[in-house]
């Protein structure tokens, strides 16, 4: 069910019509978290998590969309996470992601996004630190459905 | 079928002509490759057909084979996921793809250089001594170093695609110290013959590697690895220094140099 016009990132959207898995998951899923804090205004560049690491950039919501987040994304990687459309102080954001860049020397950054059009803010972000950035490194861009389906994945810079 | 898909592609070519027409008419490359050790289920993989062309190649194969006999096809295991449609390299890929577009600019005018060939002349000479130059120090020092000590190490060096790179790049070289040799020597139809080589070697070379190796060894890549791969590339970019815009600026120069000439040319006629 979809209710409401005006703004795709707040309209309203019902899936629980929607099939659920065949097959019954048992046994506990192990976390592939590796560190605290993980909000990006709470993070520091310099954490040893971080040098030289592949960090997994994430909008706030990806990881209750998309089941297997922590199996298929999270895994390997270091963390921060954020909000392009709600949070505040996002200069901020710009300057932790180039020191990421720079001083952690990180290897990748992936960027997961949901679909809506305000998440892509944090592409934006993410872009403008690694222009600022001496240091170059790949970015991949990875977009997220409302249900959970990978929609695009591609290297942005 | 099984063990035929353990078999370098040369031998079962050699055996069983007709599956050369075959592969051809899937464009898969393999016929003109001097070495053909590849076995057929690598090249099966590393071509990453859809799946029902794939199934068809294998049927039509199978038949050329065992001709008359239904034979079950074995399923050609994949190391990494199939993408479809235009091709996305990853960064680094796609550093070593920029840097075959301009190897392939200076291709491209090896009919011209041919045409205009004088070793009698300084100038003559200096031209061939500059593509020379290019060649060894872009395409081979810059590049091909790239290749052979980095991005080739990624992977297990008894792979025979990899075996088949490398003896591209040997016979490159080969083409090279002739070309020189023909230019000391004043000999116009060797440096022709060795010029002429290079250029249909580079031009199979370069279109193998953007369609069919980086696409493959990409899908393999994990992201741990882009990054590496990125970062040695940018290494070895910082270590020769603005070797990129020197040479694009030699390339400039002979495309204007050719393109003056034959447009004064058409304007005698």
């Amino acid at each position: 069910m979809q209710g409401f016009g005006g703004c795709p990132g707040s309209n309203m959207q019902d899936f629980r019509g929607k099939e659920q898995a065949a097959q019954e998951e048992t046994g506990k899923r192990q976390s592939q978290l590796k560190q605290w804090p993980i909000q990006l205004h709470l993070v520091s560049p310099m954490a040893p998590y971080y040098e030289k690491s592949d960090v997994l950039l994430s909008a706030d919501c990806v990881a209750y969309a998309l089941g297997d987040f922590h199996k298929d994304y999270l895994k390997g990687k270091s963390i921060a996470i954020a909000c392009p459309k709600l949070d505040e102080g996002q200069d901020t954001y710009v300057e932790k992601i180039k020191s990421l860049i720079d001083d952690a020397k990180i290897n990748t950054l992936t960027v997961m996004i949901m679909q809506v059009p305000c998440c892509g803010g944090l592409v934006s972000i993410a872009q403008q630190a690694a222009q600022q950035a001496k240091k170059k490194i790949p970015i991949k861009s990875i977009v997220v459905s409302l249900q959970g389906d990978i929609l695009s994945e591609e290297w942005v810079s | 079928m099984e063990e035929y898909l353990n078999k370098g592609i040369k031998e079962i070519i050699t055996q069983f002509p007709t599956v050369a027409d075959i592969l051809n008419e899937y464009n898969v490359g393999c016929v003109p490759c001097n070495v053909g050790t590849c076995l057929l289920k690598d090249i099966v993989e590393v071509h990453n057909l859809p799946p029902d062309e794939e199934e068809e190649l294998m049927v039509r194969i199978s038949q050329a084979i065992y001709p008359g006999r239904e034979i079950k096809i074995p399923k050609v295991e994949r190391k990494s996921k199939a993408g479809r449609g235009e091709i996305k390299y990853s960064p680094p890929m796609k550093k070593l793809v920029d840097e075959h577009v301009l190897i392939k600019r200076l291709v491209v005018l090896i009919p011209r250089i041919i045409e205009n060939l004088n070793l009698e002349s300084e100038k003559g000479r200096r031209l061939i001594l500059d593509s020379v130059d290019f060649i060894r120090s872009y395409a081979d020092k810059y590049h091909h170093a790239k290749e052979e000590d980095i991005l080739f190490k990624f992977f297990d060096d008894n792979l025979d695609i990899l075996k088949a790179m490398h003896q591209d790049h040997e016979k490159g070289r080969a083409h090279v110290r002739a070309v020189i040799e023909g230019v000391n020597k004043r000999g116009k139809e060797a440096v022709k013959e060795h010029l002429n080589g290079y250029r249909e070697l580079l031009s199979e070379h370069i279109k193998k590697e953007d369609e069919i190796l980086y696409p493959w060894m990409d899908r393999g890549f994990s992201i741990r690895q882009v990054g590496e791969l990125f970062a040695k590339f940018n290494a070895v970019d910082e270590q020769f220094g603005d070797a990129q815009e020197i040479y694009e600026r030699l390339i400039n120069r002979l495309e204007q140099e050719f393109n003056l000439k034959l447009s004064s040319k058409l304007g005698t006629k």
